[in-house]
């Protein structure tokens, strides 16, 4: 299998020491972290250069290729997210002072 | 969330806004705060410190240095010096007790080279002396994303028990470790090469006895392209512990250090080892950040990569480099008149930095780059022995860093 196709991770929890090693290492941009500190699973690497899985101290990361039915990648984060009302419609900002 | 001691709010201003309070953050917490600027500490974590991902050994001159009371709350244990040990388990010893036996010890009088610390306890320590002269301190907060605003400042967004914030400020500083995402917001080059961040396990165990010297194990037998080591830690326990660049190994750090645990010169000693906790993480052996900065924006500690290239060591070089931010930040923002937080004006951070550490640490890097530039591995082995073995000795002139 290419190394450049797109893949999933799975992370063995059990084994996972929260070290973020895998994250340190990764290229991608930012916010590809699950809330464990991380890279993500919930959504495929494009880039899968694997470096995540060669560094994991515990070698508890593994990756399958991207399959039909798979999570399309969620839109971009990391630049700006506004802050939001708990229904989900943008707040409007107050203008800055000075 | 109501009353003074909740005050996580939205559209709130400051003139910093730190993201992650670990020793970089919270140094540079403390020393703009107590200057006078208004200071925002977050971080992302409920308890600082956790889970560890460090060994926790800092020289007493590096907390000294920036003014960090030696209290017992952070202390795990005293050192006096290091032993370090070749593949075979020949070592060059280094006490202080021994070499300068009037000034270190443990009696009357007499003063520890370095401590162990949690950093657990030290993490919560150096955010409550931040508090303490003025910084407003948020956990359980994230910072999301940036952007810069027409007046000059810039606007970030946080994450705070799942309510999304904003927080406007005149400098954000990316404090935010290793994995720092701050300085990818703004697609600053943070890439570390594969071949110089080394995959880390270290497990507190009981049974193991320590002198009070850190001890350190080169050879690619037993942690190839890194180093093993142990440390006291405390209470009658250890620390066992390696990191390999796994581009030198078909294993994983922790078959590694089974390794050296069941087969090393040490097996003996280990023998009887009982594993209390277990930690790991990334250590960089790696040159810092070429660029650590931007528009509104700066990099301090682990995530400008101000770690010591040869014993990965990034407590002491954190602690200098957020005093240099601070210092740089509190002029350059002296008397509000300054509303220019363009990379242009930052960029004297990081030639102030440069000045008092980095070039040093640009010239071990280069020196440990030779280290690992020998093809054959007994000559190379023998290189890093030396050169650790040198690092440590007391007329090396790197000491400070
Ligand atoms: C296994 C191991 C052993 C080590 N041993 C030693 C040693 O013995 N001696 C030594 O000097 N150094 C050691 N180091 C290195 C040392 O741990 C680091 O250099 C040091 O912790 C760097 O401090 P820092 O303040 O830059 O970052 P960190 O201590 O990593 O702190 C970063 C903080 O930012 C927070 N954060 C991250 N992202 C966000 C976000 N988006 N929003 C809010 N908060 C965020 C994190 O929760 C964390 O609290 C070791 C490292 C490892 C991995
Ligand atoms: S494969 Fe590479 S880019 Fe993708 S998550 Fe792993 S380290 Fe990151
Ligand atoms: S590198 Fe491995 S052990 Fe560390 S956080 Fe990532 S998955 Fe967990």
């Amino acid at each position: 299998m290419s190394k450049l196709q797109p893949v999933i991770f799975d992370i063995g929890w059990n084994a996972c020491i929260n070290c973020g090693a895998c994250v340190a290492i990764c290229p991608q941009e930012a916010g590809f972290i699950s809330p464990f500190d991380t890279i993500a699973v919930d959504r495929p690497c494009d880039i899968a250069c694997l470096l995540c899985e060669n560094i994991c101290p515990t070698g508890t990361i593994s990756h399958r290729p991207v399959a039909e039915g798979d999570p399309p990648r969620p839109p971009e984060r990391g630049s700006w997210l506004a802050p939001q009302h708990p229904n989900g419609t943008s707040e409007e900002r107050m203008p800055p002072k000075h | 969330m109501k009353g003074k001691n909740c005050t996580w709010m939205n559209n709130y201003d400051c003139d910093i806004l730190i993201v992650g309070s670990g020793p970089a953050g919270a140094t540079l917490a403390r020393y703009a705060a107590a200057a006078g600027l208004s200071v925002l500490l977050v971080d992302k974590r409920q308890e600082l410190g956790a889970p560890i991902q460090c060994s926790g050994a800092v020289s007493r001159h590096a907390l000294e240095e920036v003014g960090i009371p030696l209290d017992e709350e952070f202390i795990l244990e005293a050192i006096y010096g290091f032993a370090i040990y070749d593949q075979s388990g020949s070592a060059t010893r280094i006490d202080y007790r021994q070499l300068k036996g009037d000034e270190y010890g443990e009696g009357e009088g007499k003063k520890p080279l370095g401590y162990v610390v949690d950093r657990r306890r030290f993490d919560r320590y150096l955010m409550t002396l931040a508090e303490r002269s003025g910084a407003e301190t948020w956990l359980k907060t994230e910072g999301l994303g940036y952007r810069t605003l027409p007046d000059g400042r810039c606007e970030v967004s946080l994450r705070n028990f799942n309510r999304l914030l904003s927080v406007r400020c005149k400098v954000l500083v990316g404090a935010d470790g290793l994995q720092s995402q701050v300085g990818k917001w703004a697609g600053l080059q943070t890439h570390i090469k594969i071949t110089e961040l080394a995959g880390c396990l270290q497990f507190i165990v009981d049974q193991v006895e320590t002198d009070g010297l850190l001890e350190i194990i080169t050879g690619h037998e037993w942690a190839p392209g890194g180093y093993a080591w142990v440390f006291p830690k405390g209470h009658g326990y250890a620390e066992i512990g390696l990191g390999v660049i796994s581009t030198m190994t078909d294993h994983n750090a922790q078959w590694h250090l089974d390794k050296f645990i069941q087969q090393s010169f040490f097996k003996d000693r280990f023998r009887n080892c009982r594993i209390l906790e277990i930690q790991g993480g990334g250590v960089p052996l790696a040159a810092p950040l070429r660029t650590q900065y931007a528009d509104n924006l700066i990099l301090v500690g682990d995530a400008a990569r101000h770690v010591n290239p040869i014993t990965g060591g990034g407590i002491h070089t954190a602690l200098s480099g957020a005093k240099v931010a601070a210092d740089f930040l509190v002029s350059h923002l002296a008397g509000g008149q300054q509303q220019d937080f363009s990379a242009a004006q930052l960029k004297g951070y990081q030639d102030a930095w440069l000045a008092a550490i980095g070039n040093k640490m640009w010239e071990l890097y280069h020196q440990k780059t030779k280290v690992f530039h020998q093809e054959d591995i007994p000559t190379r082995d023998a290189y890093l022995y030396r050169t650790m073995s040198d690092y440590f000795d007391p007329n090396s002139p790197y000491k400070k860093v």
